[in-house]
């Protein structure tokens, strides 16, 4: 049996480590909005109404997420919030792999169309799964170290 | 859930509660303090939709109706007459360039109907690969240039970058390219214009010099869109760039 302190460190790795994945693709992104209207409208999907609603928000719903999971509060929504997320990226990535479309995924800022040459899905599909175990674990255990949650919500251990 | 198992769930509850008491264990209550995380996801979450949309909505341009005149030579559109002249190098089927015009685009022509511009629009086809079959960038182009003899350059222009086909994509056919004018009243023979593709060895070259000119490259590179005051490249990570150069900065 690992104790569960031990447990408490993974998570914590897990929590600041998906934080920081948000936090810096977030403002990434925020940075060059234009880029990433290009970003999403590359994709191929949208509307292009739709792709200005997403490319405005996106952004900043990372980096809210990214600054919920650095403090810790709610931990285990924003972590369910931060999968069904990486799992509409992944399945963005995916249709336009399966459709031939060659794009980078502008995961981290840029994006947009690249030569059919320069594509990378699959390290794409496997960062963000990568990504996906760690808001996993957040979900199944979303106890961690210097989290507010425990101060907001008093669980009667000292 | 029918009544009787949600009874029968709450019944389970309190025998389990009161085996918890009598163990001397008090359960954690379901108080407004557990519900505060959610709380304060669900305000953040709410704050990010709000701000982020009344950013677009700021910052999404209305539509001025352009009332300045164009003229063409060779490849190059010199629309306005204003004391200020900027060169503008855009490829029609560029994403870039289709932001640069839905961003600036209204600041654009507002100055050219006040006279306060004049800018040189040149036909730059760096994306000719791009569709599938290729060419749109140049046929684009091309159009553009038929639209000016046929008195609607100001709106086609707009009306290309508000329609732009997505790269990858077949692109506008010439069908589509002939229609956008003759909805905006182009006169005289513009259709045969866009069909003939005569413009095609004008718009090549005009790309040609556009790319090998050392003050309009970064890095070595030239892109789409470009702007040049004077020959020299600006920098239009500068939001202000359009007041700079009309103020003379």
């Amino acid at each position: 049996m690992i104790p569960g302190r031990v447990l408490d460190v993974v998570g914590t790795l897990a929590r600041l480590g998906l934080a920081a994945v948000w936090l810096v693709s977030g403002v990434l992104k925020a940075i060059d909005p234009d880029q990433t209207y290009i970003a999403v409208r590359a994709y191929d999907v949208l509307s292009p109404t739709a792709v200005e609603v997403v490319a405005a928000l996106l952004p900043w719903a990372e980096i809210a997420l990214g600054g919920l999971l650095l403090v810790g509060v709610g931990t285990r929504v924003v972590a369910a919030l931060s999968a069904g997320l990486l799992l509409v990226f992944i399945a963005g990535v995916a249709q336009a792999w399966a459709r031939g479309l060659s794009i980078d995924c502008g995961c981290f800022g840029g994006g947009g169309l690249v030569d059919p040459g320069e594509t990378a899905y699959v390290q794409e599909l496997l960062r963000d799964t990568g990504f996906l175990v760690l808001a996993v674990w957040l979900i199944v255990r979303p106890r961690a170290l210097f989290a507010l949650d425990s101060r907001l919500v008093d669980t009667g251990r000292t | 859930m029918g009544g009787a198992s949600r009874n029968e769930k709450k019944r389970r509850q309190e025998a389990a509660n009161q085996r918890l008491a009598a163990a001397g264990i008090r359960p954690p209550e379901k108080s407004s303090a557990s519900r505060m995380p959610l709380i304060v996801v669900a305000v953040v979450l709410a704050v990010v939709v709000v701000v982020g949309l009344t950013v677009l909505i700021s910052r999404s341009s209305g539509d001025v109706v352009p009332t300045y005149t164009a003229s063409a030579s060779g490849a190059v559109v010199t629309a306005g007459s204003g004391p200020v002249a900027i060169d503008v190098y855009e490829d029609y089927l560029c994403p870039a360039c289709e932001r640069f015009e839905q961003r600036y685009g209204d600041e654009i022509t507002t100055a050219l109907n006040d006279g306060q511009l004049t800018v040189r629009y040149h036909s730059i086809a760096i994306l000719d690969e791009r569709t599938d079959p290729p060419g749109y960038s140049t046929r684009a182009a091309n159009a553009a240039l038929c639209s000016v003899p046929a008195g609607v350059y100001p709106t086609y222009h707009k009306k290309l970058f508000d329609s732009q086909p997505a790269e990858g994509s077949a692109g506008l056919t010439d069908d589509e390219l002939v229609a956008f004018g003759t909805e905006l009243g182009a006169q005289g023979d513009f259709a045969e214009c866009v069909r003939g593709g005569a413009s095609a060895p004008a718009i090549a070259a005009e790309t040609e010099a556009a790319v090998s000119d050392p003050a309009l490259q970064t890095d070595g590179n030239f892109g789409t869109p470009t702007v040049a005051i004077d020959g020299t490249k600006i920098d239009l990570s500068n939001t202000s760039w359009l007041q700079d150069a009309i103020a003379g900065q």
